[in-house]
């Protein structure tokens, strides 16, 4: 135990991690919010290729996954996972790496995507050096978990490591095979697949991204940092493991269901429905746990902005992880799908789930870091009701939209010809549209004012040192 | 194809019975419980 005392977590990789994760935060959302006024004002493109919709729309979705959520999770996987295994980060200088190669890889791959570079396989736009590059630092970022993993004093994996290793492991498998392509020139490479196979791997990718990394990533976090706020053990550890094992074993099937009533076989599709409302379970036991978890110390719920933030997050997943599988329904999803009601769905997890986590663990997670207090709980407070303002009038503006858009594709005349044409359905959009720019800006501004509440909090402070615990000789025994 | 979806379900229904069995009968509660508590007793101080 002498050595513990002479050991300190390494957590200036992880200050730091957080700081980039606010900066692409602020530059993923402004892209959202430009290409949002786009389709309100497509002139405000000026005619330059670079600011059209095409270009800036993969530039917020790359940037809100990869930099704002993966500097997120490799934050908060580098925290907890030195925490929950009482030792240091193995190989911190590799930490290190993977955190400025990773900020690097994703600049430039932002501005590849502006430049017209892309693989056009949504989600994995990136070409193939960027594809290479990001596989490189992901096994850094695996050797670095997986390193502590194996070095940890306590002999029990707490479950937050085993969703985070789940991430590292899917998402690379994902990453590699989904980006099998055959490079022409630097710029321009070509997939292995092709058709029908192209579709199925790009949402076996797509979905199980969504799965793995917004979803499995994300509950890692939950894990670990909801019960540190609640000052609680989670409610059910032992409904934790089930609901693991159950999703990990689920979520890969579920990808199809975005090709319904395409070129893919029919039962591939059926299955993937099924495994879709399969996944309902592990979700749900997921959130309940959560929900039980807090109201254990319910009465910190009063003052405390970070657990508020986390609070509602899980309300937003109990919301989302019900109408995904909903909307896999065949039936639901032949009105659903290629609407607005889909951008709804991602944005009430990406909003309501994976930023009101990530903002609830920030405002948490930073004083600590620094060893202050948060510079300004009154602007956390304004954060919360903006962030849960503008993600509900986000949500409810594109339910109405894609509800709309459903039903007037659909809407045939006594002829059996389309009613509406597809202009006339747009055309008739501009309301909602105009709704979810404000809903956007709602959020984004709470986002800023965090960003300047979190680096203010640090502005001065260095990152202070924790040392691991002191754990007795027969507790190590028994664990 | 429906024999394949049929066993296929049943598959996954035997891989969650034999899941929960395993998690419920693996560990005693006193181990469990100390496992879920170690995100509380993680760090020796806070400078």
């Amino acid at each position: 135990m002498d050595n513990d005392k002479q050991q300190f977590y390494y957590d200036d990789v992880v200050t730091r991690l957080v700081q980039f994760s606010l900066i692409w935060a602020v530059i993923a959302m402004s892209a959202g919010i430009y290409i949002a006024a786009e389709l309100i004002w497509p002139a405000l493109d000026f005619g330059q290729f670079w600011l059209s919709f095409g270009r800036l729309r993969p530039l917020h979705t790359n940037g809100i996954i990869f930099g704002f959520g993966i500097s997120a999770l490799m934050a908060t996987a580098f925290y907890s996972v030195q925490r929950t295994c009482h030792v240091p980060l193995f190989l911190p200088k590799l930490a290190w790496f993977c955190c400025y190669a990773w900020q690097v890889c994703i600049l430039l791959g932002g501005l590849s995507l502006l430049a017209g570079w892309t693989s056009t396989k949504e989600y994995a736009e990136l070409e193939w050096p960027f594809d290479i590059a990001i596989t490189v630092i992901w096994v850094c970022f695996g050797v670095v978990f997986f390193g502590t993993i194996a070095n940890r004093k306590i002999k029990p994996i707490y479950i937050s490591n085993w969703f985070y290793g789940g991430l590292i492991i899917v998402i690379a498998m994902l990453h590699i095979v989904n980006n099998l392509a055959l490079p022409v020139s630097i710029d321009k490479s070509y997939s292995l697949f092709a058709g029908a196979q192209d579709a199925v791997v790009q949402w076996w990718y797509g979905h199980n991204a969504v799965g793995f990394l917004l979803t499995g990533g994300f509950l890692g976090m939950m894990y670990y940092f909801l019960p540190k706020q609640a000052g609680q053990p989670i409610w059910s550890y032992r409904l934790s493991v089930v609901a693991f094992w159950a999703f990990t074993y689920s979520y890969i099937w579920a990808g199809p269901h975005h090709l319904h009533y395409t070129a893919i076989p029919d039962w591939v599709q059926s299955l993937a429905m099924v495994m879709s409302l399969i996944l309902l379970a592990p979700s749900w036991a997921t959130m309940i746990n959560g929900i039980m978890t807090v109201s254990k110390s319910s009465e910190k719920l009063r003052d405390n902005p970070s657990l508020k933030f986390i609070v509602l997050s899980l309300a937003f997943y109990g919301l989302a992880t019900f109408e995904g599988p909903m909307m896999a329904i065949k039936s639901v999803n032949i009105v659903s799908h290629f609407t607005d009601w889909t951008v709804g769905h991602v944005h009430s997890g990406a909003l309501g789930w994976n930023a009101m986590i990530t903002y609830g663990t920030f405002y948490f997670l930073v004083p600590r870091l620094v060893g202050g207090t948060l510079y300004s709980v009154r602007l956390a407070n304004i954060h919360f009701w903006l962030a849960l303002s503008g993600a509900i009038l986000y949500i409810l503006a594109m339910w109405a939209a894609g509800v709309s858009q459903g039903l007037l594709w659909l809407s045939i005349d006594e002829l059996g010809q389309l009613s509406y044409t597809f202009n006339e359905i747009m055309a008739s959009m501009t309301p909602y549209y105009g709704l979810r720019l404000v809903a956007g800006l709602l959020f984004f501004s709470g986002t800023v004012l965090m960003t300047f509440n979190l680096f203010m909090t640090i502005k001065g402070r260095q990152t202070v040192k924790v040392n691991p615990p002191v754990v007795l000789a027969s507790r190590e025994a028994t664990a | 194809m429906f024999y394949f979806i049929f066993i296929g379900d049943m598959l996954v229904m035997l891989f969650m019975i034999v899941l929960v069995v395993w998690v419920f009968t693996s560990n005693s509660d006193e181990a469990t419980d100390k496992v879920a508590k170690i995100p509380l007793e993680d760090e020796q101080h806070h400078g």
